[in-house]
């Protein structure tokens, strides 16, 4: 192995003035950013098209379209307290009535219950290979503020992926999923893993 | 925070939109946007498939198939400042995973013109016989060195950028473009 002068290292990663090298260590550093300036360019190639297509498959594939972010950011109304009640019952009506509807498993479905331990967070939601790893589909509650947040959801049966997304930023796997799997992306993360049966 | 123009120099203003942005217009449902991405960084993703499976059909391949998978998963890039880095992570996995199923010697001579003669100098080589020797001699690395080099000294990442690239540490970065040049110094001296 040929072993560089350390001043060449140093040059290379920045650290001196290449100018400063003695001549006899010239050599090997023209040589190695040589060799990097003819590696930089780029192949003559564009997967542009390719890419977008399978996009546009996909989208034609998918469920239905996500609601934009500005329709799932909280809002906060003020009102009279002689509205409050009515507002309550009338959105009550809205929110739970699709809810139960959709708690209803088909005979390839299953009922995926989610349980995760938070105190002191102030949103806990699930993302997951289910909903595309979209944000705002299955948000959890914590009714009592005990801190424990919970959620059900009807899946198709089969293996799912799966994480918590903490306030909206911190995404945690569930510490009491069983099984995991690396998320693919080299970092040591790990979703959760999930299996719904019929 | 944006760094502020020296003084006498002109005021330059961007119209391109930041990564973020673009990532959340993705998500909002606009796919595509996602072109805007491609074309942002497709080039530089490119190179480095590249130059990491020494095969300009593998790296488009193995750069298609990392790009859907980041349009597919684009809600977990949970750093959409990082994009570059995460791009760049997916990309490298896919390659690793190409280079997995197959010895690199097999594929880079593949296209690679007929080695010099031995009489030949450097300095009389043609450009594309350089790229060949270059690209001949960086093949013979171990892929962890061979992605270091090709991080730092073609694609110009700084070492912080690298590990969130690779997931390794800074100072095992180091030592790994610090063998990769010792290595590629003794492979191009081997060959020309």
């Amino acid at each position: 192995m040929t072993v560089i002068d350390p001043r060449v290292q140093e040059a290379l990663d920045g650290e001196r003035d290449p100018a400063t090298l003695p001549p006899e260590l010239r050599e090997d550093y023209a040589r190695l950013t040589g060799a990097a300036a003819l590696l930089s360019a780029a192949p003559a190639t564009s997967v542009a098209d390719r890419v977008m297509a399978q996009i546009r498959e996909i989208r034609r594939e998918a469920p239905a379209p996500r609601p934009p972010n500005w329709l799932l950011r909280p809002v906060t109304f003020r009102l009279r307290p002689v509205w409050t009640l009515a507002v309550a019952a009338a959105v009550a009506a809205v929110v739970f009535l699709p809810f139960r509807e959709a708690a209803k498993p088909g005979a390839e479905e299953g009922v995926a219950q989610f349980v995760g331990h938070f105190p002191g967070a102030r949103s806990v939601e699930v993302v997951g290979s289910f909903n595309d790893w979209q944000r705002g589909a299955l948000a959890l509650r914590d009714d009592d503020n005990d801190g424990i947040w919970h959620g059900a959801v009807v899946l198709p049966a089969g293996q799912h992926e799966y994480m918590f997304v903490v306030d909206g930023e911190r995404w945690v796997s569930d510490p009491l999923a069983g099984r995991y799997v690396d998320d693919g992306f080299g970092a040591g993360q790990q979703n959760a893993l999930l299996i719904v049966r019929p | 925070m944006t760094k502020p123009a020296p003084r006498g120099s002109p005021l330059v203003v961007s119209d391109a939109p930041s990564d973020s942005s673009v990532v959340a217009q993705v998500l909002d449902g606009d796919a595509e946007a996602f072109g805007i991405i491609i074309r942002r960084y497709e080039p530089g993703l490119l190179r480095f498939a590249a130059r990491m499976l020494g095969s300009a059909d593998a790296a488009a391949d193995a750069v298609a198939e990392s790009l859907v998978r980041a349009y597919r998963h684009l809600a977990q890039c949970r750093d959409p400042e990082h994009l570059k880095s995460w791009l760049y992570r997916i990309t490298g996995n896919r390659c690793r995973s190409h280079i997995g199923r197959r010895h690199m010697s097999d594929i880079a001579l593949d296209d690679a013109p007929p080695l010099a003669d031995p009489v030949d100098t450097w300095a009389v080589l043609e450009r594309s016989e350089q790229v060949a020797l270059v690209e001949r001699a960086l093949a013979q690395l171990q892929p962890e060195k061979r992605e270091a080099f090709v991080l730092k000294h073609v694609e110009g990442l700084s070492y912080e950028e690298m590990a969130d690239v690779t997931g390794a540490r800074i100072p095992t970065l180091k030592m790994r473009v610090h063998r990769a040049r010792e290595a590629l110094l003794l492979a191009l001296k081997e060959l020309v």
